[in-house]
């Protein structure tokens, strides 16, 4: 044991056996970096960013029936949902707010969605220019977020 | 035309001295480059040993970073604290600088290029670069500042240890080539047949971890540990005297390992050059360039920007062309001395950086230990072991002629 120990510290074995590590890390699929304005990083599944309010793929009405649900769920209070009532007493969506300057992006509101029609998407560019900007309407929601392109 | 030639031969064989300008010129030139890109490289070969990408923003796969960082240096403010010795606070960074491409006079870069081959060849190395330490402890000491007074100490302590360890190591190499002089050193193990490194293990050994410590390179790198010293010996140099510092401790990195490749690794001859199967490795320099293209034309492919792909693919196509012109017999045999002599060094500098991304900084005493407790004792061993076989194999050899000295 102790001879073996002996020939470990003569022959330098720990230190080439960290040599060999980090020489084995130049390998090119071991690089993390992501090149961010060229190559768009990968989100987790579940990740949660920008809001959506989803429509019908094929007619294109909003899938949003107006139940309130997510404003009262949200813990900050900042969805505020706008509705008529159309003459057989059904809930209609005329507007819907959405202050992304307060979100926290906890996830309750699309939990809280009975019809999938609030979505926290995985985009994440969320930069404006001022506060106003960041207060959604309807329009801007249903738009859905609009991923930058950087093209040179 | 060819009167001109002739003219211009017959003025440089009168005058040695332009010849050895001429030479100069071509080495500091080539250095400074290397040295421009050994930068690069040092962060590039870190960056991917820590699964990062380095510098890429600056031309394609940062490629331009070494001259925007010069630029950025010459246009930063010159600052010269006001307690500081100013003319010693001056002079410092020159003494490295002049010191470390001093040393290259007597480098053989191949058989037939070098600027001089003096018989105290070796001698003058060490003398010279024993004074480099002096731009270090000028410099921290001039600043009169605490961390560059504490980096100083820790250099002159440093240093003088290793420098007894290197010069141990040497001085194995020395008694079996018989010379002080570099040309010879390396003729010697052309004519054995095998490179001092076989011969001299142990001092190669000790020779390289001595030659990292004297470059304060990491792990060694205690003069500067930024973690304790904020920058060591140069925190209160800024601009294009830092630049100046940090071109002498890359110049020094390149002097250890062309020292190393010299004494120990056969300096510009071919690997194996004794064995008939090895004989194909004289095509290696034409195999080098056109695996360069094809690592560059990989790079270009897997390139995101239309005109960095562009770049690469011609630079791929140069590359062949190199090849082309380096497959050309005269031009080979001709750059043959060059290519291995570049070759070595390279792995050498390589081996640098592999050790900065590996290992941690040692403990002070830790430096001390291994100085004095173990490579001094064991070259010093070393040197006594060879002396005794070099002595009882040929016992009646004469001392080398150190003539040249006194006539």
């Amino acid at each position: 044991m102790r001879l073996t120990e002996f020939f470990h510290r003569v022959f330098l074995v720990d230190l080439i056996k960290g040599l060999r590590l980090t020489f084995s890390y130049q390998r090119p699929s071991a690089v993390y970096t992501e090149q961010y304005p060229l190559e768009r990083p990968r989100v987790a599944e579940r990740y949660r960013g920008v809001p959506r309010l989803n429509c019908h793929p094929a007619t294109g009405e909003t899938l949003c029936i107006a139940c309130n649900l997510c404003s009262l769920a949200c813990p900050e209070n900042l969805i505020v949902v706008g509705w008529t009532r159309t003459e057989d007493r059904k809930k209609r969506l005329t507007t819907f707010t959405y202050d992304l300057s307060r979100c926290m992006f906890c996830g309750l509101c699309e939990d809280a969605c009975p019809v999938d029609a609030l979505e926290l998407t995985q985009d994440f560019e969320l930069a404006h220019y001022s506060r106003e900007d960041m207060i959604w309407d309807r329009q801007a929601l249903e738009a859905g977020p609009r991923p930058t392109r950087y093209t040179r | 035309m060819t009167a001109m030639v002739h003219i211009a031969i017959e003025f440089i064989q009168a005058h040695p001295l332009v010849l050895a300008l001429i030479k100069i010129l071509i080495v500091f030139t080539v250095l400074m480059g290397i040295v421009a890109y050994l930068v690069y490289m040092e962060r590039k070969v870190l960056s991917f040993m820590q699964a990062r990408l380095g510098p890429m923003r600056v031309g394609p796969w940062g490629l331009l970073q070494p001259v925007a960082d010069g630029i950025k240096l010459l246009l930063k403010e010159d600052i010269i604290p006001a307690g500081a010795d100013k003319f010693l606070f001056l002079l410092a960074p020159a003494i490295s600088i002049t010191v470390a491409l001093t040393v290259f006079a007597v480098i053989p870069f191949a058989g037939n290029f070098y600027v001089s081959d003096i018989n105290i060849g070796l001698l003058f190395i060490l003398g010279v670069s024993s004074l480099g330490i002096y731009g270090t402890i000028l410099g921290g000491w001039s600043s009169n500042s605490h961390y560059p007074l504490l980096g100083a100490l820790r250099a002159s302590a440093q240093l003088v240890s290793y420098e007894v360890a290197a010069g141990m190591a040497l001085v194995g190499v020395l008694l079996i080539s018989n010379s002080l002089s570099m040309v010879e050193i390396v003729n010697r193990q052309m004519q054995m047949g095998v490179w001092n490194v076989f011969v001299q293990p142990v001092a190669f050994v000790i020779y390289l971890i001595a030659a990292v410590a004297e470059t304060n390179r990491s792990p060694f790198d205690l003069p500067e540990a930024e973690s304790e010293l904020t920058a060591g010996f140069h925190t209160e140099y800024s601009g294009f005297r830092f630049a100046i510092y940090f071109v002498a401790e890359y110049t020094n990195m390149v002097v250890v390992s062309c020292i190393a490749v010299t004494m120990f690794l056969g300096g510009w001859l071919q690997p194996f050059s004794n064995i008939r199967a090895f004989d194909s490795l004289r095509f290696a320099p034409i195999v080098a360039c056109l695996g360069t293209a094809v690592f560059v034309l990989w790079l270009g492919l897997k390139g995101l920007v239309p005109l960095e792909r562009y770049f690469f693919i011609g630079l791929a196509v140069t590359c062949v062309l190199m090849a082309g012109l380096v497959a050309i017999p005269v031009v080979l045999s001709a750059i043959q001395g060059v290519f291995w002599f570049s070759a070595k060094v390279l792995v050498f500098l390589y081996a640098f950086i592999w050790y900065r991304a590996t290992f941690p900084r040692y403990r002070y005493d830790q430096l001390m230990n291994v100085s004095w407790r173990w490579m001094i004792p064991i070259g010093l061993a070393n040197v006594i072991v060879t002396a005794i076989i070099r002595y009882s194999m040929s016992p009646h050899v004469p001392a080398a002629p150190v003539a040249g000295l006194g006539g």
